[in-house]
């Protein structure tokens, strides 16, 4: 969980300066991170409020791109849906990326660590985006100095123990090639697109070589 | 107006965090769909990176002196080195921030 928090840190600083750059308020910007609490779809709203978008077509994106959620939901199911009402509120609000891809899709999952992990990418992202309101407003280009790698490199650090068989590995190549596709091509649906290539790459080999043996 | 588009951004996304999680939904997921849900993780951190290391300004950047693309390298070398994703994620962004 730590490298990820360190990761969250510069995230959630972009947007925070990002916010109050594109003319939002600081209290504006702050509850996007308090309410809406998802990264990806906090900068693309941003973005698409400042080109005057209206709410329909901002709704719309955010639906898509937040889409991937349900699969975090899915592959989570069996995991929390036996879990008091509370728990999986609070665990449903807390799935980010982060969250999903630190908590283990098998018997040795933990609802304390879980919850834990997610409190603490919350309070991480808040601060973030309160210390980047701040320094948005002092600090000129703060928004394109590259604080985004943060996320490269924390996701490579996590993303390489995960490659173990050939099957994940073409899975994550072809991840990479459709996402690069989509986001060329504007697909707002990009990364679920890229997401569900993946994952049915991955379990076609799997199935292949499966039948090989 | 901003308010209420906040708070229906704000369901959009719980609802598809919680959907799932709900127990009523009459779903139950078999073998094959747990594998198949088996690769989501590797697949949305390698969707994330993707266009993050390669897609700049709307142009794909296949430069190999884009330090992104730099970086990244250095954190798949540090990785297999080290096994740390402490010691990777800042040495690697370390490397970014000097040669960017």
């Amino acid at each position: 969980m730590v490298p990820l928090i360190v990761a969250v840190l510069p995230w959630g600083i972009l947007v925070g300066a990002y916010g109050v750059e594109s003319g939002l308020t600081p209290v504006e910007t702050q509850a996007l991170s308090l309410v809406v609490f998802a990264g990806t779809s906090q900068l693309v709203a941003i973005g698409m409020l400042q080109a005057g978008a209206g709410m329909a077509s901002i709704l719309l994106t955010t639906l898509l791109i937040t889409a991937r959620h349900l699969l975090y939901s899915m592959a989570m199911r069996n995991q929390i849906k036996n879990l008091p009402l509370r728990w999986r509120t609070a665990l449903g609000f807390l799935l980010t990326d982060e969250l999903f891809v630190n908590s283990p899709q098998t018997q040795t999952f933990d609802k304390w660590y879980a919850l834990g992990g997610g409190l603490s990418f919350y309070i991480a992202w808040n601060i973030a985006t309160l210390a980047g309101i701040f320094a948005g407003a002092s600090i000129p280009n703060l928004t394109t100095i590259g604080l985004d790698f943060a996320v490269v490199a924390t996701f490579i650090a996590i993303l390489i123990p995960m490659i173990k068989s050939l099957s994940v590995f073409v899975c994550v190549c072809v991840a990479i090639a459709v996402s690069i596709y989509c986001e060329m091509q504007q697909i707002q649906a990009g990364l679920l697109i890229a997401i569900v290539s993946g994952m049915v790459s991955g379990y076609l080999l799997y199935n292949i070589k499966r039948k090989e043996i | 107006m901003y308010w209420l588009l906040l708070i229906l951004m704000a369901i959009v996304v719980f609802a598809s965090r919680y959907l799932f999680l709900e127990p009523k939904l009459p779903l139950r997921l078999n073998d094959k769909v747990l594998r198949l849900l088996s690769y989501s993780a590797p697949a949305v951190l390698a969707a994330v990176i993707g266009p993050l290391v390669l897609i700049h300004d709307g142009e794909l950047n296949l430069n190999p002196l884009n330090p992104y693309l730099v970086g990244a390298m250095a954190a798949i070398i540090l990785m297999l080195l080290t096994r740390s994703t402490l010691i990777t994620a800042m040495l690697s962004m370390g490397l970014f921030l000097y040669i960017n």
